[in-house]
């Protein structure tokens, strides 16, 4: 009786043990159970630049979503990103790949747009910007400050 | 007999022609070519380089880039989620300021032209949005990536966007109007940019 009782603690101790490696695994993996939530949308860089599945979407420096996959298409990169549901992104919006200070990772930034015209689950954002090393101060040098 | 048919033929070929609109017909890239065409003559007549012509120079460039540039939908898009809650005013306002602002952004670089080339390398269409890529060959052999976004309308085809090295305008602007707006207002935003137009 007294052996049955040691037995059984050891072996709750294991599962115990397990589920929180899983928990940790997916949480420190950023992998995703039981089903995405959000939607995906793509987009098409003409240069990726670096990209990773796993890469954060980015709207107004907070993380929204994440990159799920990276592909070729007509010498483009083709990009699948996953969002929430609840954010609706306009049909003028602009994604551009980012680098996280000067040499860091890169992510993925959406500027809003102004337009009434949601893209619908599955659509694809029309308007982006590839990776660009220094981009800003290009961006400022080519099209000046105001 | 034969008069009649004569007749019916000139009548069709007056409705297919007549009615058919050359602009639509146009690639994107040839219409951008026939406005880019349009300005580096205007650049390179040295009848308009005479000092006192300067002015009806910059009228001319700019009247070039009128027919080709769509200011209303650049200034949708620069000021993005903004636009809708100005007023029909504010948005007209706000058009010519934008449309003045590039322009004075811009016409002391085009003024420095000195025998650029413009190379043009394709287009993609997709809809009634299109992307013309082109590449800008200097006398130092220095060559600058350029993409005009275009989008079709009734008339042709009209530039609402300009990448040069993978580099937007419209987000360059967006950026920068969204920042001013969130920290300050629009009237604001709209006084610094007189501001800057008024400039010298």
């Amino acid at each position: 009786m007294k052996r049955f009782d040691l037995e059984l603690s050891v072996g709750l101790f294991i599962i115990l043990g397990i589920i929180c490696l899983g928990y940790l695994s997916i949480k420190l993996g950023r992998m995703e159970v039981l089903g995405n939530k959000g939607y995906e949308l793509s987009a098409l860089f003409s240069n990726g630049g670096g990209l990773k599945p796993g890469s954060s979407v980015v709207v107004a420096g907070v993380d929204v979503g994440r990159v799920k996959s990276i592909t070729l298409e007509d010498y483009q990169a083709r990009v699948v990103m996953n969002l929430p549901r609840g954010l609706r992104i306009q049909e003028d919006a602009i994604a551009s790949i980012k680098t996280k200070g000067l040499i860091g990772e890169k992510y993925i930034e959406i500027t809003p747009g102004g337009s009434e015209n949601i893209i619908s689950p599955g659509g694809r954002i029309r308007e982006t910007q590839p990776a660009v090393d220094l981009e800003e101060l290009i961006s400022n040098f080519v099209f000046g400050k105001i | 007999m034969r008069r009649i048919s004569l007749w019916q033929t000139i009548v069709f070929l007056l409705l297919a022609f007549g009615f058919s609109t050359p602009a639509l017909a146009q690639a994107p890239t040839e219409q951008i070519k026939e406005t880019t065409d349009k300005v580096i003559s205007i650049l390179t007549d040295p009848a308009l380089r005479e000092p006192d012509r300067t002015e009806e120079r910059r009228g001319l460039l700019r009247k070039a880039a009128d027919e080709r540039f769509d200011w209303e939908e650049m200034s949708r898009r620069a000021l993005a989620r903004h636009w809708a809650r100005r007023t029909d005013e504010e948005k007209r306002e706000f058009v010519s300021l934008f449309s003045d602002l590039l322009e004075r952004t811009y016409m002391d670089r085009i003024d420095g032209y000195s025998g650029e080339k413009v190379l043009y390398e394709g287009e993609t269409v997709d809809g009634d949005y299109g992307i013309v890529r082109a590449r800008i060959a200097t006398e130092t052999d220095a060559e600058i990536s350029a993409e005009y976004r275009v989008r079709r309308k009734e008339n042709g085809w009209f530039i609402y966007d300009v990448s040069i090295e993978g580099v937007s305008l419209v987000n360059n602007y967006r950026t920068q109007f969204n920042s001013i707006i969130l920290k300050s207002s629009y009237e604001k935003l709209v006084k610094r940019l007189k501001a800057k137009i008024a400039q010298d």
